[in-house]
């Protein structure tokens, strides 16, 4: 039954590929990077996710050698590349623009690298046709990078930068210009070809979606600070912060006082209303203000009060968002708050028996939300 | 040390061939003429030590300056070398403007063509081009044998050698500098702003004067400022086109370096041309400035 | 179009007519068999002949072309220089003079330029002749040159240089098989506009020269001095017809670059997959 699930980062024994430490990057007094610590291991598909500003570029930029650390230490395979200059580093870069060089055809630019470090023809044209075999561009060997289309020049620029084998290969918002049928498949041709090679992919991107599908784990940025780094479920079942909760998918948050109540932490959230009870995953401090967060999906949503359930909330049908597979409704309890709950549809919409402006139960588990401190 | 090199080279002969000319230029225009070689006095010996650096700006005067204010050659030549600039450059504005609107509104697919045409006179030599203006407006020239022909004059009109010869010739060799940044600004102008005036109650006309000409300033007055400044240091066309009494400074500096070799009086009277231009450039480069910034 | 009327018509006329009648005119006359300029005594092509057997004037062709290649060549390696210089170097010690003597020489006056590097050539006591001309006109081009290469520099997408570097290029690499080839016509305009602007100028020219050597338009500009000449029209004719086959030739190609790159693309567009 054991097949070995990939998580080096539980593995004490395991050297990093990369290892930030306490790396701090200012540009004048702008701080891009503040004092971040950080490993990623081989064969790690590894996301940085983060809205714009955040530093998740400049991470990369540091990697590719674009950018000097101003304090701290970046170390690959246990060495210091601080010094070296982009241009011999085992490391290679997917660029957000693809940077494809115009005047060159599709497979001089994938012979591009190469050339650079072997006068061996024979071994670079094999390499160049397996690269074309493998992003399945064979026929466009000839073309020039304007003569393909978006979803061809994004595989030209995966590899020609496959091409050189590097230890590590950093992909700057490598599906943002390819529209949304298009990117979903490349994430599975990313994924792919990362199994393939076995190569450590580090991605930066601010689509939470398209980091869930892809990593290995997921590390969310803001500021120039990691807020949490884990796989993608903890992320999301989870999160460490309210920050995270909300980047990441959709979550009702609901402030209140938490009393400890054996195993069990009572927050009282509004003035006569019943309490919320929760089961904590780890210890939690109740003499701060607390933010029980709750999945949409995780909510249920009944037009007649459920017996079985611990927590309750009763609200007014406000709104209802009909996305075809699923629904959301938006339900406003006691004090205003508006609480989403998501249902299936797994009925035909005109048997839907829930309606604006009807009296509905919300209901949800003890240990379906997280608890989180301020 | 590769980008101390790339900075070096080009910064280095710039300051061998442009700036160390300059201050030879300025120090020779604080200098007295003299019959030697080279014809001015003093000139700097370093073996001379501290007291022969002391004497040689001791030497140093404004001299030729009070000279140029002195002699009203000098400044009526200023003032009109700027009133011919001055018309000149309004002239090219009256007949550029209609041809850069008509540019930007006609069919897209001529536009590339219409502003070859403008462009192709730039790459064609400037001499010639002042040049066949002798032919056509000499007395017997071809204008004045049509002009007879039609019955309109029977006397030839003189106009070469004239100030008139002066403004056709600076209109012909600078209109495509009018044309051009007027036209960027005509061809990027949304034309349903014109539209949402007439619908708004613009007459055309009215639409055109509230709406087109505010839009286009910024390439009117890079326009005028592109014809304006190089007008006044002409030399070219008031000697070819214009006659003994046309007055333009660049044609009084020539004269008196090649004739006069008068070159301390000639360095004097290019600072003060450059003083003036000064004025100008500092003008247009605000201009160009605010256009920068209005784009973003 | 909507907006197109008969006085855009009535002006696009008149405008071109001011712009090409003199120049048509001057074709014209060059083929006038009379020395009468004025006066037309049928077609004749003896003008050419003189021109051709004129020694003098084809002296001062050979000097010209010599100048503005060397010159232009010369500002063009220089220009594309300070070009990098301007857009890439980012802040250092001095660069406000730079650039200021970057601007400043398109917009001086040509007689103070000439003068000051006169004055120049005298103080250091070098000989005129070509030699100076050519310094003298690699020193304004270059500017233009500068220009012309920094706009396109500007839009380079450093992308593409740092894709280089990353595949292993060192930075001089990255600048010869990438930016090059890349700004290439950029810099091929610039070294046409930097030979155009040296064949054409007369007052540089003038003043740095020395008996040894004359350029051809201090040649036209003092047999015009004193009225037309049927030669100088032959001479014109020719070099008008230079630059029209030149230009014409220049935006069909690009025209056809163009065109063909659009139809790619349309092509890459459907052909997905």
């Amino acid at each position: 039954m054991s097949q070995t699930v990939f998580a080096p980062w539980e593995n004490p024994e395991e050297k990093p590929l990369i290892e930030f430490r306490n790396v701090t990057k200012r540009f004048g007094s702008f701080t891009a990077i503040d004092d971040l610590s950080l490993d990623i291991y081989a064969r790690e598909f590894f996301a940085l996710l983060g809205p714009s500003g955040c530093g998740k570029t400049t991470m990369m930029r540091m990697l590719a050698g674009f950018e000097n650390a101003t304090e701290g230490q970046i170390l690959l395979s246990g060495q210091n590349i601080g010094p070296i200059p982009p241009n011999r580093r085992a490391v290679n870069m997917m660029f957000q623009s693809y940077a494809l060089f115009p005047h060159l055809s599709v497979w001089e630019n994938i012979a591009f690298g190469l050339k650079r470090e072997s006068k061996d023809k024979e071994a670079i044209s094999a390499r160049v046709e397996e690269m074309l075999r493998l992003t399945r561009l064979t026929k466009f060997a000839k073309r020039k990078p304007h003569q393909i289309s978006g979803g061809q020049r994004q595989r030209v620029a995966l590899a020609r930068s496959l091409a050189k084998a590097p230890k590590l290969l950093l992909l700057d918002e490598p599906l943002g210009a390819l529209d949304r049928k298009l990117r979903e498949e490349t994430q599975f041709e990313l994924m792919d070809i990362q199994e393939k090679t076995g190569t450590t992919f580090v991605i930066v991107t601010h689509d939470q979606e398209e980091a869930m599908t892809v990593a290995s784990r997921v590390a969310v940025m803001d500021e120039g600070k990691l807020i949490q780094v884990a796989t993608p479920d903890v992320i999301y079942e989870a999160p460490n912060s309210v920050y995270v909760a909300d980047f990441i998918g959709d979550v009702n948050l609901i402030e209140g006082r938490g009393t400890t109540e054996g195993e069990r932490i009572r927050l009282d959230w509004a003035e006569g209303q019943p309490p919320i009870w929760a089961t904590p995953r780890g210890p939690v401090d109740t003499d701060r203000a607390l933010t029980f967060a709750i999945r949409p999906e995780k909510v249920s949503i009944a037009k007649d009060k459920p017996e079985d359930r611990r927590n309750l909330l009763e609200g007014e049908v406000i709104d209802i968002a009909y996305l075809g597979n699923i629904s959301t409704y938006h339900v406003k309890i006691a004090g205003g708050q508006i609480i989403k709950a998501q249902t299936a549809n797994t009925r035909r919409l005109a048997n839907r028996d829930i309606t604006w402006e009807d009296r509905v139960w919300l209901s949800f588990t003890e240990t379906s939300g997280v608890l989180l401190e301020h | 040390m590769r980008r101390l090199v790339l900075i070096a080279v080009p910064y280095i002969w710039l300051l061998a061939l442009f700036l160390v000319p300059f201050i030879i230029v300025l120090k020779i225009s604080l200098s007295d003429i003299a019959l030697a070689i080279p014809p001015y006095t003093p000139t700097l010996d370093l073996s001379g030590g501290w007291s022969a650096i002391r004497d040689f700006f001791g030497a140093l005067d404004f001299e030729n300056f009070v000279f140029l204010t002195t002699d009203d050659l000098y400044w009526r030549a200023y003032l009109s070398s700027l009133r011919i600039a001055a018309i000149s450059t309004l002239i090219t504005l009256a007949i550029g403007y209609p041809i850069a609107y008509a540019m930007a509104r006609s069919a897209p697919e001529w536009r590339p063509t219409l502003l070859m045409l403008v462009i192709l006179p730039f790459w064609t030599s400037f001499l010639i081009r002042v040049y066949s203006w002798m032919g056509i407006l000499s007395s017997e020239g071809v204008l004045n044998q049509f002009l007879i022909g039609i019955g309109l004059i029977d006397t030839p009109l003189q106009i070469l050698s004239t100030n008139i010869a002066v403004y056709i010739g600076i209109v012909y060799t600078y209109l495509p500098f009018m044309i051009l940044p007027i036209y960027a600004t005509l061809e990027k102008m949304d034309e349903s702003l014109l539209e949402a005036a007439e619908d708004l109650g613009c007459s055309r006309l009215s639409a055109f004067w509230l709406v087109t000409i505010p839009l286009s300033k910024g390439g009117i007055i890079a326009g005028c400022f592109l014809v304006f400044i190089p007008a006044i240091g002409e030399f070219v066309i008031p000697s070819l086109l214009g006659g003994s009494d046309t007055l333009m400074i660049g044609k009084v500096l020539w004269e008196e370096f090649f004739s006069n070799r008068d070159w301390p009086v000639a360095s004097a009277v290019a600072i003060v041309l450059l003083l003036i231009l000064i004025v100008p450039i500092v003008l247009f480069q605000r201009n160009e400035q605010k256009a920068r910034e209005a784009e973003g | 179009m909507r907006r197109f009327s008969w006085f855009n018509a009535t002006s696009l006329t008149l405008g071109f007519a001011f712009l090409y009648l003199p120049m048509v005119i001057l074709v014209i006359y060059s083929f006038n068999a009379s020395k009468l300029v004025t006066v037309w005594a049928g077609f004749s092509t003896r003008w050419y002949v003189e021109l051709f057997q004129d020694q003098e004037f084809l002296d001062a062709a050979w000097v010209t072309v010599r100048v503005a290649v060397f010159s232009s060549t010369i500002a063009t390696v220089l220009g594309t220089m300070a070009a990098s210089v301007l857009v890439r170097a980012g802040r250092f010690r001095g660069r406000t003079l730079f650039s200021g003597m970057i601007y400043a020489p398109l917009v001086m006056p040509e007689v103070i330029t000439g003068l000051s590097l006169l004055l120049l050539f005298i103080g250091i006591g070098l000989d005129r002749g070509i030699f100076t001309i050519v310094l003298a006109h690699t020193t304004f081009s270059m500017c233009y040159v500068s220009v012309v290469v920094s706009s396109r520099l500007a839009t380079f997408d450093r992308s593409l240089e740092e894709a280089a570097l990353d595949l292993g290029c060192s930075p001089f690499q990255a600048f010869r098989l990438v930016t090059l080839p890349i700004i290439a016509p950029a810099v091929i305009s610039g070294w046409l506009l930097a030979f155009t602007l040296s064949l054409d100028d007369l007052v540089i020219a003038s003043f740095t020269t020395g008996p040894s050597a004359t350029t051809l338009p201090i040649k036209i500009f003092s047999a015009v001095r004193l009225g037309v000449s049927p030669q100088i029209n032959a001479l014109s004719t020719i070099m008008i017809a230079i630059v029209a086959v030149g230009v014409i030739t220049a935006s069909l190609i690009t025209k056809r670059a163009a065109v063909t790159q659009a139809r790619d693309e349309q092509a890459a567009v459907r052909a997905t997959g």
